[in-house]
């Protein structure tokens, strides 16, 4: 054996960054969820209620609603929604090798907004009514899922799924979803139109705790499983055949990709509507900070994407309170200029 | 000891590789030769588990088939001939790829200690994507050598399979990563290569196999393979072979009929 | 952008109202809907208003209130900030996510009805003003507006009616027009007209051979101010419209859309003004 020669010295180890951005990303979250209890538009105090909680009264009427019944279940679903897709987008990424992965990429979003738009035009000729307002979210959700396994089977033969024909398929399907949308939103009414617009843009508003203990569970699941998948990714970094050669079950961590990314892609657009480029921005933000190890990027991605959310959703309710600009618009317009400009600052040291 | 018998690749309905058996020993470098589009490299894939094949490959007495790709990834690690990389990696980001889970305790160490055997101890830090051809092929030499550091374990001897190692080399460092593989061998592991320079090969192999037209048809020492007669055959033009006078080492001369 | 200065200004004030619990008349309103909030000033009762949503713009005064957002995407928190008491809305306000939470906060939430007929504007008056716990007042509007319409569609016989074809867009050259079932084909019928199309409902692109098939004697059109509405020679050189009577004599109307869609306490103006504009 050769001697463990080390000169370690000047070596710079980018986990313990990564690690360090633990930390530093939790304590970002913190401030995140106190800041959507805190603020909002009406008056009530987080802090007059702990207060008062603190000395035995009970919460006025107004602020079990608010505190409780709005901006608690927003706050829930703004970190399971967030985290889910930031690291979907991760997963994604890793899964297909390419930062401009995300889920929209394979079909899972076109179809979770075929479903949207089906519950919210043919919804009320469905004799589905014991649905109720869970009928958008279920439709969704069925629709994410449907499309996911359809693309996974159709990429998969002899027990072997092709990234490359899983990538052209979504495109195919995604290409479907959008003229089978398009036929709905062609039999829409004009308040039907409207809805399925602001679907589209994305909202924590209709955020309720029956909607989180339903959703909730699956993303949670979905989060837990991806959290599993660093050194597979990390492997398929170096190509499929040179993953297997170092140990990773490389079919596996394919399907785990991809069923975790459908449940929780699927539940996340599902209450939340069409959120986009957190599922690009965090990612692509964290390879930069601490580099592309999935084992970190992951539950950073999930830490730093719950968080952006949470911000995001407290300035949409604050900035033409009493009104509220859907979220998407609030992601798309701070995050693309903040990203444009990472990338010209990183253009040519860092390849993408 | 790696053991295949009766391997059969078919791609569509062509047959590329037509029931290949041989038993490597280990402690040796054994080389797969042959021209251009023989199957040789289709025999390692088969190895290597890349492709699909008819027949069996054994490892140390276990058929690779049964076996969970962490378990086979324990006894043989693969150079491919030409890697890629998504992502950002840095280059002892890359080598550590290769440590395994039995790795234990030392896993940042042997890392290291890999990527000074390639003699890219400085390169730690550099972006992969930033280096030549030739470094990122020896970045890859120290991921696959992080991942068997030592030749034998509990008696159990651990295989290097490589697809032209040296094909991107400059003379200099082919020398080098033939060293390091007969290192290996020396110290117990075995070595299966897939080799295009002839002379090359000569100066390191324990044992050669032929390949031509989808079958081995010769396997044994560097003599006794590669004769006159059998690689014009193979490879469809004149060829002459020598011996360096002085210690009787096979060589052969480019160009025909040379003197 | 609001300071948290701001927020316990808006809380103390909360605090002050919801104090008063239920009083015999709800003074702190918010109104949702066009037509909800003209008939509320209508009936005077604009001193009332504490915000509404962003259909709301008439009459000029309403543009004062605060805006809690569009009708059919409320935010329950932005909706309680305003410390409504009372809650007045158009059919079709929602989510249904928001108007749950919004009943479990005990604010009362008044839906009027919204048909686009002589009789779905009284109606929906007398909803409001039963909310508003003015009814007498509200009696007197509806007669007043009924009394409007029954002016403005007098004397129309049914030989020579006009056909109308309501263009809501020709955005690309693409022509987006009114089937049945719709605010614009009631107040065409209304003002004695016919609606040029009925092979469909709601408002859909129609293709240039349908429109010349349709053969509308004049094109209806919102008057949205500026460029936003296509010039009349824009409209008149597309040659779907070119080859339709209203293209041949150049004929198009062009109203304010709240006054002419709203259904509400305007309508009888509105009918005046499309009668009169067809027939006058």
């Amino acid at each position: 054996m050769v001697a463990l020669s080390t000169d370690s010295s000047a070596l710079r180890d980018r986990r313990q960054t990564a690690r360090a951005a633990h930390i530093w990303l939790i304590g970002l979250l913190l401030i995140s969820s106190v800041a959507s209890l805190a603020i909002g538009a009406s008056g009530t105090s987080l802090w007059a209620a702990l207060d008062k909680l603190a000395q035995g009264q009970e919460l006025d009427l107004m602020e079990r609603v608010v505190l409780w019944d709005i901006r608690l279940p927003r706050l829930v679903t703004g970190i399971v929604v967030g985290a889910s897709l930031a690291v979907s987008g991760a997963v994604m990424q890793g899964l297909f090798r390419n930062p401009l992965a995300d889920p929209g990429i394979v079909g899972v979003t076109s179809g979770a907004t075929l479903g949207a738009i089906i519950a919210i035009v043919l919804g009320p000729l469905l004799p589905l009514a014991f649905l109720g307002t869970a009928m958008l979210p279920v439709f969704a959700f069925v629709g994410a899922w449907v499309s996911m396994v359809l693309l996974y089977r159709v990429a998969t033969r002899a027990g072997r799924t092709s990234v490359a024909t899983m990538l052209l398929a979504g495109i195919a399907l995604a290409a479907l979803g959008g003229a089978l949308s398009g036929l709905m939103i062609y039999s829409a009414d004009d308040d039907q139109l409207r809805d399925v617009t602001f679907w589209g843009l994305g909202s924590l508003a209709g955020a309720t705790w029956a909607k989180v203990l339903i959703a909730g569970p699956i993303i949670l699941g979905a989060l837990l499983v991806s959290m599993t998948l660093g050194r597979g990714l990390n492997g398929l970094a170096l190509g499929e055949a040179a993953a297997n050669h170092i140990g990773i079950a490389v079919q596996r961590t394919k399907t785990i990709a991809i069923l975790s990314v459908a449940a929780g892609v699927g539940a996340a657009v599902a209450i939340s509507g069409g959120i986009g480029f957190i599922g690009i921005v965090v990612p692509h933000l964290l390879r930069l900070a601490t580099g592309p190890d999935h084992r970190m990027l992951i539950v950073n991605s999930a830490l730093l994407g719950a968080s952006l959310l949470l911000l995001a959703d407290v300035i949409s309710r604050v900035v033409i309170a009493p009104a509220e600009l859907p979220i998407g618009i609030v992601t798309a317009i701070l995050g693309a200029p903040v990203f444009i400009w990472i990338l010209i600052r990183s253009r040519g040291v860092v390849d993408l | 000891m790696l053991a295949f018998e009766d391997i059969s690749v078919r791609y569509g309905r062509k047959t590329v590789l037509k029931a290949a058996s041989a038993t490597l020993q280990s402690g040796q470098v054994i080389a797969i030769v042959g021209p251009n589009g023989s199957g040789k490299t289709t025999l390692l894939r088969a190895i290597s588990g890349d492709t699909r094949y008819d027949g069996t490959v054994a490892l140390n007495g276990q058929d690779l088939s049964v076996l969970k790709p962490w378990q086979i990834a324990e006894e043989r690690a693969v150079l491919p001939q030409i890697s890629t990389l998504a992502f950002p990696f840095q280059v002892i980001e890359i080598v550590r790829l290769g440590a395994q889970a039995s790795t234990t305790g030392h896993q940042d160490v042997i890392a290291q200690a890999a990527l000074a055997r390639v003699g890219l101890s400085g390169y730690a830090n550099r972006f992969y994507q930033e280096l030549s051809g030739g470094e990122q092929q020896r970045v890859q030499l120290a991921r696959v050598l992080c991942q068997v550091w030592q030749p034998v374990v509990n008696g159990r001897p651990r295989w290097l399979l490589m697809d032209e190692p040296v094909s991107s080399l400059d003379i200099g460092h082919q020398l080098e990563v033939m060293q390091i593989a007969r290192d290996f061998a020396d110290q117990g592991g075995g070595v299966l290569a897939v080799m295009h320079d002839l002379n090359l090969t000569a100066g390191i192999a324990d044992r050669v196999l032929l390949v031509h037209a989808g079958q081995i048809i010769a396997d044994g020492t560097v003599d006794s393979v590669l004769t006159d007669d059998r690689l014009s055959n193979a490879y469809g033009c004149p060829i002459r072979t020598r011996s360096v006078p002085a210690n009787g080492r096979w060589f052969l001369l480019p160009g025909t009929n040379a003197a | 952008m609001i300071t948290r200065r701001d927020f316990g200004l808006i809380g103390l004030a909360f605090a002050a109202q919801s104090g008063l619990g239920h009083a015999a008349q709800y003074n702190r309103i918010l109104s949702i809907g066009g037509s909800v909030t003209e008939i509320i000033y209508a009936l005077d009762q604009g001193h009332r208003l504490i915000a509404r949503d962003t259909t709301s713009t008439y009459p000029p005064q309403a543009l004062d209130l605060p805006d809690v957002g569009y009708a059919r995407a409320l935010a329950a928190e932005g909706v309680l900030s305003v410390g409504p008491e009372l809650i007045i809305a158009e059919e079709g306000a929602g989510p249904p996510e928001t108007i749950d939470l919004l009943e479990q906060s005990n604010i009362p939430f008044i839906t009027a009805p919204d048909t686009y007929s002589r009789q779905g504007v009284l109606d929906k008056i007398r909803v409001v003003g039963d909310a508003l716990q003015v009814p007498e007042k509200a009696s007197t509007l509806a007669r007043k507006v009924d009394g409007e319409i029954a002016a403005a569609t007098h004397g129309i016989t049914n030989g020579d009616q006009k056909r109308v074809l309501f263009i809501i867009s020709t955005q690309g050259g693409r022509i987006t027009a009114s089937g049945i079932d719709t605010a614009a084909d009631g107040m065409i019928s209304l003002a004695g007209g016919i609606n040029a199309i009925s092979s469909f409902t709601g408002y859909k692109q129609v293709s240039d051979e349908a429109i010349t098939a349709a053969a509308p004697d004049t094109i209806l059109m919102m008057d949205r101010g500026g460029d936003h509405g296509a010039p009349d020679n824009v409209l008149f050189n597309m040659p779907a419209i070119a080859t339709t009577p209203a293209g041949q004599n150049r004929s198009v109307i062009r109203m304010n859309g709240l006054l002419l869609l709203g259904f509400g306490p305007r309508t009888g103006q509105a009918v005046k003004q499309l009668n009169t504009a067809l027939y006058g």
